[in-house]
């Protein structure tokens, strides 16, 4: 029971006392200027150690350290797979294709068919994660795991005709296609070595973002709709996220690359980035945000946004004087007077805490967005700050 | 010596004797393809900011402290079909889910102190419920429904009112939206679009029986679903996407992004959202400033106040139903 309330809640709530919360909370929540524990601005990550292409035995992976000692490790594995055509991704002109060509059809006309086999399916890649003291079928490994598959799946490239040459047409579904009747099938296994001090999101995701990043596979010799026959030399295995030395046609801003979740929170008026476990048990509202880079304006864009449970929420709420009976006799009359939290809507006692209740304003969600994507934003100094890890 | 059959042994529910798990569905020829793929397309018939009609009445189910059930107009195409048929396979589905609460009850011996009411979603589709079938154990997706109807509800319930207690709440449903239409193949923009509109019914839902089962809410939480769709058989790529409200998947040839909110009117809050999809090369139409992700949010939070009139009605039904009686 007590690990199924922790596995649907954000994290677990630490045990902070009431007057604790709520002197977090005031402290985060000075306008304009926040008062974190560990003294970072708002939109600064914790520092992080990285390192890329640990595992010889996968196609890709990454390690991630944050100071407090929380580690994941990724590992890409793709494998070939038949691309089975079942009733379900038939359509009439697939079929009729197929009748009319036969196997003799070459790679050109496969495009036309526009059925699974160009688009690519969402189903070929599939995401686990693995953290300590969670089964594998609790609530947020599965979350977690649901929430970063579908942005990774969902993020499509430019919708060109020249698709083969860009690499990346489709996104990455569409780069998982070898050819009409073979694909590729990537497995990404996330594993958190250490227990989840913290809400694990923004560590899984960038350790996830690096290992997609260094991932290669083989090059392919056969052509067209020929069984997939691959290059046995490792050195010339491309990566699945073309880099820059690859393809010399495109700046670094206008490569696909795997998108990013960033964990928000917004305490009062103030929007904080990469929280951890005591900032996260006073927010008020908690946003997953998934962004990727815009290939076609120099941008980025947007793919996701999920709430999370606040574990604010489950908190245990504070006793003001005046109804202590402790304190009977030892108050001030006009000491515990409510006032108006503009930020929730709600009655508060100024140094009393209590947990929260109702959801989040369209204005907060607006707000909150509005700072991972603008121009020069934390979207874009974590895509350039990962894009910076050596790789290979 | 007794001697089994070699079994593959893969995580399922090995007491039960299960059907096949693949889709089970009826043949579809090439002929009957070329000739249907046009003309038996379901099509939208309402207007983009038309909702669907909502069946919802609470109380159905005796042994609940409080239940709710809760029905989807089908698509017009789905009624022509029927008297018309030209084909075997119903155009599109609409979603039929019940939803029980049970509780408040205290917590089991062994859990831990809670100063506030534990609330226990469980979702799960009936094995017949989408056109391939769902096995008795929840899989990932319908877990992930889980978590999300947890946390539209939680955001509603005061849940303080309830020290050491929990309500578990529990929903099947028994038809699911379709994620495309039957006879499309999966484009770049395939995903389970149908999920979302199986959350907003849940929401909705959900909110009614916790209503019916007497437990303190700040306001009744009503789903909604808004989508940015494109219509054209053709390259997608020219015309820009349509906001649309309340979208059927079966009805959209393509479903660019689309966005779900639980949503309490009488204070202005979501206490949930899910946004999935590229919005980026989304153009609204002149004149309006808002970006594609905002105005999905205040398209899905228009039509949650449209189930939100719908779910004070039926919990007023209920009520004059229990004075009266």
């Amino acid at each position: 029971m007590t690990a199924q309330r922790q596995a649907s809640s954000a994290a677990q709530t630490p045990h902070l006392s009431a007057a604790e919360l709520s002197y977090l909370y005031t402290s985060l929540s000075l306008p304009n200027n926040p008062i974190r524990p560990d003294g970072r601005s708002p939109t600064q990550f914790r520092p992080l150690a990285a390192e890329c292409d640990i595992l010889p035995g996968t196609n890709g992976s990454a390690r991630i350290g944050f100071a407090d000692g929380t580690q994941a490790i990724v590992g890409v594995k793709a494998e070939v797979e038949k691309t089975t055509l079942t009733a379900d991704t038939l359509d009439a002109r697939s079929l009729s294709l197929q009748s009319d060509l036969g196997p003799s059809g070459d790679g050109r006309e496969g495009t036309e068919g526009s059925s699974a086999a160009t688009g690519g399916h969402g189903s070929w890649v599939q995401m686990s994660i693995e953290i300590p003291g969670f089964r594998d079928d609790d609530a947020l490994p599965v979350f977690l795991a649901e929430m970063m598959r579908e942005s990774l799946v969902g993020s499509v490239g430019g919708k060109d005709g020249d698709g083969i040459e860009r690499g990346m047409a489709g996104g990455l579904k569409g780069r998982l296609v070898i050819n009409k009747r073979w694909h590729w099938r990537l497995y990404i296994d996330v594993l958190l070595l250490s227990q989840p001090l913290s809400y694990p999101l923004p560590l899984l995701s960038l350790t996830t973002h690096l290992a997609l990043l260094s991932t290669k596979l083989p090059k392919l010799k056969s052509q067209g709709e020929e069984d997939p026959f691959f290059d046995d030399d490792w050195a010339v295995a491309e990566y699945l996220y073309p880099r820059a030395s690859a393809g010399l046609k495109f700046n670094p801003s206008q490569q696909v690359r795997p998108p990013v979740t960033l964990l928000v929170i917004s305490v009062g008026e103030n929007v904080i980035f990469d929280p951890n476990r005591e900032e996260i048990a006073v927010a008020d509202a908690v946003l997953a945000i998934s962004v990727t880079r815009d290939t076609e304006s120099q941008g980025l864009k947007l793919l996701t946004i999920r709430t999370i449970d606040p574990p604010s929420r489950l908190t245990q709420p504070g006793v003001p004087n005046s109804e202590n009976v402790n304190m009977l006799g030892a108050t001030a009359p006009g000491e515990s007077v409510a006032v108006l939290n503009p930020a929730t809507g709600e009655e508060e006692i100024p140094g009393v805490w209590r947990p929260r209740r109702g959801g989040v304003k369209r204005s907060v969600i607006a707000g909150m967005v509005k700072t991972v994507l603008k121009k020069g934003g934390v979207g874009e100094e974590v895509l350039a700050g990962l894009e910076g890890v050596q790789v290979g | 010596m007794l001697k089994l059959p070699l079994i593959k042994l893969e995580m399922n529910d090995r007491r039960r004797i299960n059907g096949p798990p693949g889709g089970t569905r009826p043949a579809v020829f090439a002929s009957h393809l070329e000739s249907s793929s046009a003309a038996d397309r379901a099509r939208r018939e309402r207007q983009p900011t038309e909702l669907r009609k909502i069946f919802l009445k609470t109380g159905l189910i005796p042994s609940a402290s409080g239940s709710s059930y809760l029905e989807f107009q089908p698509s017009a195409s789905l009624a022509a079909a029927r008297e018309t048929p030209k084909s075997l396979i119903p155009p599109s589905s609409a979603l039929k889910l019940a939803c029980t609460v049970h509780g408040p009850k205290p917590l089991p011996r062994s859990a831990a102190f809670s100063p506030n009411l534990v609330l226990t979603t469980h979702v799960k589709y009936a094995p017949f419920a989408a056109r391939k079938r769902k096995g008795h154990i929840r899989d990932a997706s319908e877990r992930d429904l889980g978590v999300h109807l947890e946390t539209a509800l939680r955001g509603a319930i005061i849940a303080e009112r309830w020290p050491k207690s929990g309500i578990d709440l529990t929903i099947t449903i028994l038809e699911a939206e379709d994620d495309r239409w039957w006879a499309d193949a999966p484009d770049s923009h395939d995903a389970s679009w149908g999920m979302m509109n199986v959350l907003a019914g849940c929401i909705t839902a959900a909110s009614a029986a916790i209503a019916d089962a007497h437990i303190d809410c700040l306001d009744l939480v009503a789903g909604g679903v808004a989508a940015l769709v494109s219509d054209d058989s053709g390259d997608s790529s020219t015309t820009s996407p349509r906001l649309m409200l309340d979208t059927d998947p079966a009805e959209h040839r393509s479903i660019m992004s689309a966005c779900v909110v639980a949503y309490m009117p009488a204070r202005d809050e979501i206490t949930e959202l899910w946004l999935k999809g590229d919005s980026s090369k989304a153009a609204l139409e002149n004149g309006d400033a808002r970006s594609a992700h905002e105005a999905l949010i205040d398209g899905a939070v228009d039509a949650a106040r449209g189930a939100y009139s719908v779910l004070g009605d039926a919990l007023r039904e209920s009520v004059l139903q229990t004075i009266q009686s």
